[in-house]
């Protein structure tokens, strides 16, 4: 299951999104795992963090990934961890055992 | 596209495609910054929208590019819904080909937690909102 949750801001997406993955926990799915890929993070408020748990959150930077040259010489953009490491190395464990990633941003204002 | 957004991008990617866990992606409110491998990575997008024209558009044009872009099932969710709503909604989804998935009642708890910037299953363990969301979860978890 690998779900991914749109809508325009003030719809309701975030909410419906982290409230969806508790109530997948509660219902006995283990395991499940939410990304925030918003540029506006606050999934970790409706999955049940405090604000300063969720102040705290470490983003996934971009030195978790690593480049390589396939056998056909192409180069490709991997992890540079297990997946898993990633969850046990960033993830935040939240009240109903959903864990949380955050995703890093890119600095819009002049950076790239 | 620049080297960081190019890079966060395939993080977002390899790390929906790679883990073998239930996943659930908050994404970019607007699917302008979705690639194509992203899009790739997940089986079902949610396309939530509110009961009125302009949101309803948006949520019609978010389907129709989210298809583009190869995800396999593209369902909509209603939130924020009254009665007064239903028929104009059912209407609308079957004019622009959108499966309507669930659909989401205004409901006090829902605004409560908004307000206070918590869970709604912090406010309540249940509301007409959170047990329809808890349906459209059920249906997700059958279908696998």
């Amino acid at each position: 299951m690998k779900i991914a949750i749109a809508g325009k801001g003030g719809s309701g997406k975030t909410t419906i999104g982290g409230t969806l993955a508790r109530l997948l926990a509660r219902g006995g799915l283990s395991d499940v795992l939410a990304i925030d890929a918003d540029s506006n993070p606050n999934l970790a408020l409706t999955l049940g963090l405090s604000r300063e748990a969720s102040q705290q959150l470490r983003p996934l930077t971009r030195d978790i990934l690593k480049r390589v040259t396939g056998e056909d010489g192409e180069q490709r953009t991997v992890l540079a961890k297990t997946p898993a490491a990633v969850v046990d190395e960033y993830g935040v464990r939240t009240p109903d055992g959903v864990m949380l990633l955050l995703m890093g941003r890119v600095e819009h204002a002049g950076a790239g | 596209m620049c080297g960081a957004h190019a890079a966060v991008r395939s993080l977002l990617t390899e790390m929906i495609a790679e883990n073998d866990r239930p996943t659930i992606v908050d994404i970019e409110a607007g699917l302008e910054h979705l690639s194509r491998g992203t899009a790739r990575s997940v089986d079902t997008m949610l396309v939530i929208f509110e009961p009125y024209f302009k949101s309803m558009e948006t949520g019609a044009r978010m389907t129709a590019l989210a298809r583009e872009l190869g995800i396999p099932r593209v369902l909509g969710v209603a939130n924020k819904v009254t009665p007064a709503d239903e028929k104009d909604l059912a209407a609308f989804c079957l004019s622009r080909d959108m499966e309507l998935a669930a659909t989401i009642p205004r409901d006090e708890v829902m605004a409560t937690a908004d307000r206070n910037g918590s869970g709604p299953l912090d406010v309540s363990s249940s509301s007409p909102a959170i047990d329809a969301i808890g349906k459209l979860a059920e249906r997700l978890k059958a279908d696998g």
